[in-house]
């Protein structure tokens, strides 16, 4: 694979992600990249589902996980959550 | 007696392995020396503080990675962890590779998937989880619930996540017949066996019922023991001061097969189990018929199936969960099967607690360890019977060493359910 692992990433997004993962779904680092699927880290249909309730409880934000599957990629699932941030912090407004 | 005794067991079934984890440690050698040290380990306990009864025994510095190997341990109730390290453990000892059929050394130990049975017990499946998604559904709303609470939950997936953890592709059951339900399922393994469904059976029990539910209630029907400024004297089988059981969890496999297919791969039989039997009593809900009419069918059911006479039995591993009806009954029975030459009694309950649906197969291993090792573990906190439980040789202080050539273990369920396994020695 040429894309670089998320493990030195410094957006927050991705340091949870990889925290996540290799804390709770026991992932080693160096297989968490960008384009791996969650099938890819060894995760099931029913994990992928835990990742989504477990990432929400974090973010505070409205995951829908009855998207989550394995097919998704790492990459799609830290846009997902950057996205729903954003929206919420928008709603939320700036003074 | 009015019944008909059954006929006597046309097939022998040979105990080749054990597995323990229980409040005195995980693994056998662990709770066999806490046992017999006769050292209680009930104590208070933390996640049961403000409600009625905050004592327990837990099973100590258990690590599901290590002693159960298992990746992602939260995906599995607490129950079927302690069954994964009880189920590696009894293969292991069995001489059979306890990861996988297969295994990592190719031929040695393997074992034939779908000629394997696992038939495992409890009373409450894996309520911990149900209590604690239910404590989110109610705090956060459904949406931070996890997806694997009724995998967790469900009675039969103690069996059904040890199946696919260990490659196990023959019958995988459920039994569920209370404090009895480890027993009943070395009875439903040892009918596979017989019936040949398999050729080798793992059968066990599993509960982790130290919830705030499970103890709020216990405590309301009035069964636990209320000694909670004194809990390593708490549970107290046959004393005159007993006043219930101590919860606790546990868990216990024990590795069957048929005598002639033991013996023919060279294994070593820790003991055989020549009889079992089972009765209810249709008496009440949950209490045992004072009159212990059930109780002793089954006994008698067991002998005759394991074709002996009460007079030859050496040891009684009693179900002694230390509450006032309970071991009044059971010392009724036994002092009016066994007359004036009565076996040696013990009860594990007065070290381990009451580890529920675990507690039959606890027991049944324990017996076993007693046939194997000649030696009765004593009865801990005993110091006085009273007038229902007096007349029975209970072993008392320290171990008794002892010939046992047949041995039974009772174990009573709510629901009126009475087992007794009869084993003999090797």
């Amino acid at each position: 694979m040429a894309s670089e692992t998320l493990v030195h990433s410094a957006d927050p997004v991705d340091q949870h992600l990889v925290t996540v993962l290799q804390g709770k779904f026991e992932v080693a680092p160096e297989d968490i990249r960008p384009a791996a699927t969650l099938e890819d880290l060894g995760l099931d249909s029913l994990a992928a589902v835990e990742l989504y309730v477990t990432l929400q409880e974090q973010w505070q934000v409205p995951l829908d996980d009855s998207e989550a599957n394995i097919g998704l990629t790492v990459q799609q699932v830290r846009d997902t959550v950057h996205r729903l941030r954003a929206d919420s912090a928008g709603q939320g407004g700036t003074a | 007696m009015a019944a008909t005794p059954p006929p006597a067991v046309a097939v022998t079934v040979a105990v080749t392995g054990v597995g323990l984890v229980t409040p005195s440690g995980t693994g056998t050698a662990s709770t066999w020396e806490g046992v017999c040290a006769g050292r209680s380990t009930a104590a208070d306990a933390p996640e049961l503080a403000g409600l009625p009864v905050p004592i327990a025994c837990r099973v100590p510095d258990f690590d599901p990675h290590t002693h159960a190997r298992l990746r992602q341990p939260w995906r599995f109730d607490r129950a079927t962890q302690l069954l994964l390290a009880a189920a590696r453990e009894a293969l292991d000892s069995a001489g059979l590779n306890s990861a996988g059929h297969a295994g990592a050394d190719g031929d040695n130990g393997a074992w034939q998937p779908e000629r394997t049975a696992l038939v495992i017990g409890s009373a409450a499946g894996g309520i911990g989880t149900l209590e604690d998604q239910h404590r989110r559904l109610l705090a956060t709303g459904p949406d931070r619930i996890s997806p694997h609470t009724l995998p967790a939950y469900l009675p039969n997936m103690a069996a059904g996540h040890a199946a696919l953890e260990l490659g196990v592709k023959g019958p995988a059951l459920h039994t569920s017949t209370a404090c009895a339900s480890g027993a009943s399922a070395v009875i439903t393994a040892g009918l596979l066996l017989a019936a040949g469904h398999c050729d080798i059976a793992l059968a066990g029990g599993s509960d982790a019922m130290v919830t705030p539910l499970c103890s709020a209630a216990f405590a309301k029907m009035g069964a636990l023991s209320r000694r909670t400024h004194d809990p390593v004297r708490a549970s107290r089988p046959f004393d005159r001061d007993r006043d219930g059981f101590v919860l606790a969890e546990g868990s216990a496999v024990l590795v069957l097969e048929r005598e002639a297919d033991a013996r023919a791969r060279q294994a070593r039989p820790l003991a055989l189990l020549t009889g079992h039997a089972t009765t209810t009593d249709a008496h009440h809900p949950v209490a045992p018929d004072p009159d212990g009419t059930g109780l002793e069918r089954a006994v008698r059911a067991a002998l005759a199936q394991a074709g002996a006479a009460p007079d030859e039995v050496d040891h009684i591993n009693a179900h002694g969960t230390s509450t006032p009806l309970n071991d009044r009954v059971e010392a009724a029975v036994i002092r009016r099967l066994y007359g004036r030459q009565p076996p040696s009694v013990t009860s594990a309950k007065g070290v381990l607690g009451h580890t529920m649906g675990a507690a039959g197969a606890v027991e049944a291993a324990l017996t076993v360890l007693s046939v194997a090792h000649g030696a009765v573990p004593p009865t801990a906190n005993f110091t006085a019977f009273d007038d229902g439980t007096d007349g029975i040789d209970l072993v008392t202080d320290k171990p008794r060493h002892q010939d046992i050539h047949l041995a039974l273990s009772h174990s009573l369920g709510f629901g009126g359910h009475n087992t007794v396994l009869a084993f003999r020695a090797a």
